[in-house]
């Protein structure tokens, strides 16, 4: 009986605090995540202030090293007649001018010399000693300048719209081989049928010959570089109840500040709105951050 | 009575030999209990696990759990089905009622799993039940120490999963041993995909191929000369060479290998948990799970010595450290019991000592506890009983009962033969003195046991803790009857002598007596100031009642502190573990820390079922002795608690390994307080615990409120629009193969090393699947060679789901957990409760349910409120059948109020709660209140029945009776003395119990002595109804 009634008294006791704690929850209700210096170093959390910058996005792309058209060369017999001697093998490095094969005209039964007409590499050879030739059957010899090549890149139809011609291309073939740099020089009118996709062009130096025709590449493309008023790591931004957010230092406390995206890089994105040049914000551990902040609306109300 | 008696001095060299056999048996039986550290309190269920690699909460809900869920439904003994479904986890727990067979109940389990696979897709996992084992079957921890730094985290789970747990396997009584941390080794096939489109081949056709080239058959045998040569040819592949070598695909004639499409090497599989130590390292850990029904510390013991055999063998630099033993507290809680046995039995014999003045009958009366003892570990083994912290208990409860009978007894022959005419044998005095109290000792301890009933109907945890005390108590009350009855007085007949010329009692005795005469005369004489004396305790009782806080059981200090960091639910496991790291660097700055060791997440499914997000901190502290900020454990995790401070992002919770454990599998909770909302839409769940938490968190008391964190868990969701799917001629089938294994990965066979056997694992190479550009970018190989990026073919989009779905009964529901700080639960749940639904409106087919600690102790409270009288009504039926009068029956059931009195006060100067351990004091002091009284009364009714007059038969049998009512009472109090002080592990429980019958002792003596003499004219028989006959 006595229990029963001291049950109540505490009922009523703790229901009167218990409402008095959410009012005054409710009062002084607000978002903002406080941490001491020691714990901001212990966490990790890095700030940066906010500024001007240059957002870049880069696509990669499948693509194949082709050597140069401007720069092949197919020479050919003049006369039908027989190959007498074969004097160039592939991979012969050849000066204009150079005989590659000796042919024995058929009419006149005079040799003469199949000279190549540049400089350049003999990458294809279609004729033996002995073989009858003739100008139906076509080139001998492939002679192709290779101290640049083509790289054809296969362009899907939605990066399309990004691609022009001027761009940043870095190409990399993986295998310990160095990257090299060029500009797009040509975007193909038309597409492919079969693997839908479009063929984009960049024009490379290859002094050493290690961009070997045939070759598969990555090409990463540029297709974005625009200088922004303020610009931000992409880790800066987290997600707090549906809405982009970076926590803004202000004195003593982190206030989560909604942002609107702007264009977006690799790994920075431009802000166009929410934080303004001089802002110091949260670069690294914003994470942290968010979490404290659910934890302290776990802790402290929701705002229901 | 009298005829048991002669007997027994008849052939008293057969039952001495009976009485020998009964004690050795009992000593055989003691050395054969198995050892616990607690009675084990875990539910009878079965857990049902399936890894769904991949899938998520709502995806394995929907394939997984709601099939397993069904397929148990209407299970003969099933109590309830509880499931959770995570991030490719499914874990369905099937409870059954308590009497069913744990074996019968994983057979019809499996039965029905059977079923249950059927009903779940192709692909989607396998349902395997859970070990045969309980919430204290995780015996022993351990962690790979490597001192070379030689190894890598993934070598290290190699030799962990390999050698360590294969020799740990073969202990009996070992049913699981888990593996966590570090990494599982895998042959990685990391596929470049622009060498996948160089080539055109597809992801698909690689995992065939790699499947294929995989192989050794058998191709019968050849007969040469006679012999026989078995033909196999072996195919498999068995290192990355191997794999690296596999064709893929053949052009022209030329091969295409796979290590032109793809890096092969060695890495980690994907993790769900990680193991860390001391904030700086990475460690492997294992655990060992303990078989069901087997005996720990043997357990232990055997899992230890293997421990020591695999160090031997393992590679130079590696060692085995176990971080966390059972056997620790096994040990410590058997080292307080035993403590307060010993001391108890000293403390119990010094006292027969200074009553007795003599040697011979305190001897007699001593020789009952060994006896009353071994007769209870005889019965223990009958009855399957463990020796643990409740059991023993009992039995040092019970050491000052235990003597009552006998001091009685001998008392009586002692105070007889003083008395007795010098030309009567000694056997024949000694049957005399024992005839005349035999049958009140029979009743009296007949009713210490029936007192004990209300305790055999307990059910659930508080059943499973308290019937082991209940039993052993009312087993050595048994002895202890036995020994009094046939044993005693042949062991008096045997020992006891007469007093030579002086037959004065010990001066001690008179001198008390002394005192006693003219006190107990002038309440005698005026009763009145006897009855207001009475009521005023009383009212001193009732008074201090109120002022008793209430909670089921004191929490048992395991010895282990176990740090608890709930973080964000989207958090990644590389960032909880950082942020762990964190917290175990801040918790190493605590002096008496020696080092942590912590699991983020969970290992190798069967005992832990956390989310990366929870990590599970296990303080090593250092010995007890050398702590220096504080003393008890209490303190220690206040000091801890400080030191910690504010983790940001992260709650912070204290536990024990085992309380954890149990807590979880009664009720999922890790709280003593569980509020549960049952309820369909996750959401609306998700925000009615949300205003619940906070209601709860305003009540005073409140400690470590959280809302399960259901929901918050990222999801990028790839939706395959089926139009554009058509339009490149493709089906969803094969866009979500390139997902699964492109994104998630393959398994594509395995790779034997000797009989250890390594996934190969396909997947993108990570640049290609690591962001959402990534992914979209992903190529999905149409018909006709087109490659189409997978956005051209899906939508991508990034929401926030649940990150755990858990449904009790066919339902959903979320929980808001709390612990009660510096008060009582009781009284907290009723205010909570009040204040819920007073500011909170459900939805419709909502509803909220109270449940953890309080739940069971509200079980308990019901049942022992019809118990509880019952057995009262009984001990009055019981009190009139011995006196055959309302009114002795009455005046004997006066003594209960008087020495409740006794018990609440001291709760109430102790500063305890009334727990259910005090309540089994309360009990215990009833049993001995009404001895008392019976020892007295039934004297004085003899008086009177000679005809002495009331007031002088009330003065003179008082004073009589004085010594073997102090006596008595003197034992059993001194007897729970250690108790009372002890501080050792699980003394928490033991204390309550011990300082109610302590208190109540002392209330009821005294008033048994001065209040009972005086009221007895009140309650004396009529002369024609006085019964007591001594044939």
């Amino acid at each position: 009986m006595i229990r029963s009634h001291l049950l109540f008294l505490l009922l009523v006791v703790g229901l009167i605090l218990s409402t008095a704690a959410l009012a005054e929850d409710h009062g002084d209700h607000e978002e903002s995540v406080v941490l001491s210096e020691s714990v901001i170093k212990e966490f990790g959390i890095e700030l940066a202030t906010a500024g001007p910058g240059t957002v870049s996005r880069w696509v990669s792309l499948p693509a194949e090293v082709r050597p140069n058209r401007d720069r092949l060369a197919h020479i050919a017999p003049r006369f039908p007649g027989l190959a007498i001697e074969v004097r160039a093998e592939i991979g012969d490095i050849v000066k204009a001018g150079d005989t590659l094969a000796v042919i024995e005209a058929s009419q006149s039964l005079a040799p003469y010399s199949l000279k190549t007409l540049i400089d350049g590499v003999v990458i294809e050879k279609h004729v033996t000693r002995g073989e009858p030739v003739s100008q139906e059957r076509g080139a001998l010899f492939t002679v192709a300048d290779l101290r640049d090549v083509w790289i054809d890149l296969s362009v899907y139809q939605k990066h399309l719209s990004e691609l022009a011609i001027g761009q940043r291309v870095r190409i990399s073939a993986g295998h310990d081989l160095d990257e090299a740099g060029g500009t797009i020089s040509y975007v193909a009118p038309i597409i492919n049928e079969e693997t839908r996709t479009a063929t984009a062009r960049v024009i490379i130096a290859n002094p050493d010959g290690v961009w070997r025709p045939g070759m598969f590449v990555i090409a990463r493309v540029e297709v974005q570089q625009v200088d922004a008023a303020v610009v931000a790591p992409i880790s800066a931004i987290q997600r707090v109840e549906g809405k982009d957010v970076v926590f803004v230092r202000d004195e003593d406390k982190f206030v989560p500040r909604p942002v609107t995206r702007g264009r977006e890089g690799e790994d920075s994105i431009e802000i166009l709105d929410g934080i303004s040049t001089g802002d110091v914000f949260v670069t690294k551990g914003a994470f942290t951050l968010k979490s404290e902040l659910a934890r302290g609306e776990l802790a402290g109300g929701h705002g229901h | 009575m009298q005829r048991i008696i002669d007997f027994a001095l008849a052939s008293r060299l057969l039952l001495i030999g009976l009485g020998c056999l009964i004690a050795a048996a009992g000593y055989r039986s003691y050395q054969q209990l198995p050892i616990d550290a607690f009675p084990d309190v875990s539910p009878n269920l079965v857990q049902i696990f399936t890894v769904t690699e991949g899938l998520s909460p709502e995806d394995v809900e929907k394939y997984v759990t709601y099939p397993v869920e069904t397929a148990m439904n209407g299970l003969p003994g099933l109590e309830r089905v509880r499931s959770v479904s995570n991030f490719g986890l499914s874990v369905v727990n099937v409870y059954f009622y308590d009497d069913v067979d744990i074996y019968f109940a994983r057979q019809i389990v499996n039965e029905r799993l059977q079923e249950a696979r059927e009903q779940i897709p192709e692909g989607f996992g396998d349902p395997a039940m859970g070990p045969i084992s309980t919430g204290m079957g995780l015996v022993l921890f351990y962690y790979l120490e490597d001192t070379t730094d030689r190894y890598s985290l993934t070598e290290l789970r190699t030799i962990q999963d390999w050698l360590v747990k294969f020799h740990l396997q073969t202990v009996p009584g070992v049913t699981e041993v888990l593996g966590i941390g570090g990494y599982e080794k895998q042959f990685q096939v990391r596929v470049h995909p622009e060498n996948l489109l160089r080539y055109d081949i597809t992801i698909a056709q690689v995992i065939d191929r790699i499947r294929e080239n995989n192989l050794n058959v058998g191709a019968q045998f050849l007969e040469r000369n006679s012999e026989e040569y078995v033909v196999r040819s072996v195919g498999l592949a068995s290192d990355v060479d191997d794999l690296e070598n596999v064709v893929v695909k053949s052009q022209d004639g030329t091969p295409v290998f796979l290590h032109e499409i793809a890096d092969v090497e060695i890495g980690g599989a994907i993790r769900r948990g990680v193991q860390t130590r001391n904030g700086i390292s990475e460690v492997v850990a294992g655990m060992v799970v303990k078989l069901f029904g087997t005996n720990s510390s043997t357990v232990i013991g055997e899992v230890e010595a293997k421990l020591s055999e695999i160090n031997v063998i393992l590679p130079e630099g590696l060692r085995l450290v176990p971080y966390y033993e059972q056997k620790t507290l096994v040990e410590a809680c058997v080292r307080t019991v035993q403590s307060a046995l010993i001391q108890g039995i000293v403390l119990v014999a010094i006292v027969l000592m200074v009553f007795m003045g003599a040697l011979r009958p305190s001897i007699v009366v001593a020789l009952s506890i060994p006896f009353s003892v071994l007769f209870a570990t005889l019965g223990m083994g009958w009855f399957g009983l463990s020796a643990n912290l409740m059991s023993f208990g009992g039995l040092a409860i019970a050491i000052g009962m235990m003597v009552d009978g006998t001091i009685v007894m001998v008392e009586n022959v002692d105070r007889h033969l003083r008395q007795a005419r010098p030309e009567e044998p000694n056997t024949q005095v000694i049957a005399r003195a024992c005839g005349e109290v035999a049958r009140p000792i029979v009743f009296a301890i007949s009713i210490i046991v029936i007192v004990f009933l209300p305790l055999f109907t307990l059910e659930g945890v508080e059943g499973k803790t308290f019937r082991p005390l209940a039993y052993t108590v009312a087993l050595a009350m048994a002895g202890s009857l036995l020994f009094a009855i046939v044993l005693a007085p042949i062991a008096s007949d045997l020992l006891l002598r007469r007093p030579r010329g002086d037959a004065k009692e010990v001066w001690i005795v008179r001198r008390l007596v002394a005192w006693y005469e003219p006190l107990v005369s002038y309440f005698v004489r005026r009763r009145g100031v006897a009855a207001l004396c009475a009521l005023g305790l009383l009212a001193v009782g009732a008074i201090a009642f109120p002022f008793l806080g209430s909670e089921f059981t004191p929490r048992l200090q395991e010895g282990t502190i176990v740090v608890r960091l709930s973080m964000a639910p989207s958090i990644s496991l590389r960032e909880s573990t950082r942020v762990t790291q964190i917290v175990e660097r801040r918790l190493m700055n605590v002096p008496e820390i020696n080092g942590v060791v912590t699991r983020i997440g969970r290992g190798e499914v069967g005992a832990h079922t956390d989310p990366i997000n929870s990590a599970e901190m296990y303080v090593l502290l250092q010995p007890q002795s050398e702590w220096r900020s504080a003393s008890t454990q209490e303190e220690l995790e206040r000091v801890i608690r400080d030191e910690l401070g504010e983790v940001p992002g992260a709650l912070v919770n204290f536990t024990q390994p085992i309380a954890m454990t149990v807590d979880e599998l009664l009720e999922g909770v890790r709280a003593e307080l569980a509020v549960k909302i049952f309820g369909d839409d996750l959401d609306v769940l998700a925000d009615t615990a949300a205003e619940v938490a906070q209601v709860v968190r305003g009540v005073n008391g409140a400690a470590d409120v959280q809302v399960d964190q259901v929901a918050g868990a990222p999801q990028l969701v790839i939706r395959v629009d089926r139009q554009a799917v058509a339009r490149y001629g493709l089906n969803v089938a094969e866009v979500q193969r390139t997902i699964r294994a492109a994104i998630g990965g393959e398994t594509a066979g395995e790779i034997f090393e000797g009989i250890q056997r390594f996934p190969i694992y396909v997947r993108f190479a990570p640049e290609y699947r690591n962001s959402t550009r990534a992914i979209s970018n992903l190529l999905v190989a149409a018909a006709g060679g087109a490659r189409v990026p997978l956005s051209e073919l899906a939508t991508i989009e990034e929401i926030v789901g649940p990150r755990q779905i858990t449904r009790e009964n066919n339902q959903r529901f979320i929980t808001v957990q709390c612990n009660v700080l510096d008060r009582d639960i009781g009284s907290f749940v009723a205010e909570a409760q009040a204040a819920i639904d007073s500011t909170i409106k459900l939805p419709p087919g909502y509803l909220v349910s109270w449940g953890g600690q309080f739940r069971l102790q509200q079980e308990a409270n019901r049942r022992l409120s019809i118990v509880v009288p019952l057995t009262l009504l009984i001990v009055f039926l019981m009190l009139y059948s011995s006196f055959q009068s309302v009114r002795s029956a009455s005046l004997i059931l006066l003594n209960i109020p008087l020495a409740l009195v006794g018990g609440v006060v001291a709760l109430a100067l102790s500063g305890q709660d009334l727990s259910v351990p005090a309540s089994v004091g309360f009990i215990a002091l009833l049993g001995i209140a009404l001895e008392n009284g019976m020892v007295l009364v039934t004297y004085l009714n003899q008086l009177t029945s000679d005809g002495v007059p009331i007031e002088e038969a009330s003065v003179r049998g008082a004073c009589l009776r004085l010594r073997p009512v102090l006596m008595t009472a003197a034992t059993t109090a001194l007897g729970l003395f250690p108790l009372l002080f002890s501080t050792g592990t699980g003394s928490e429980v033991q204390r309550p119990l011990a300082t109610v019958v302590v208190g109540g002792l002392a209330s009821s003596t005294v008033l048994t002595l001065l209040v009972v003499p005086a009221l007895y004219a009140w309650f004396v028989p009529s002369a024609t109804s006085s019964v007591e006959r001594t044939p």
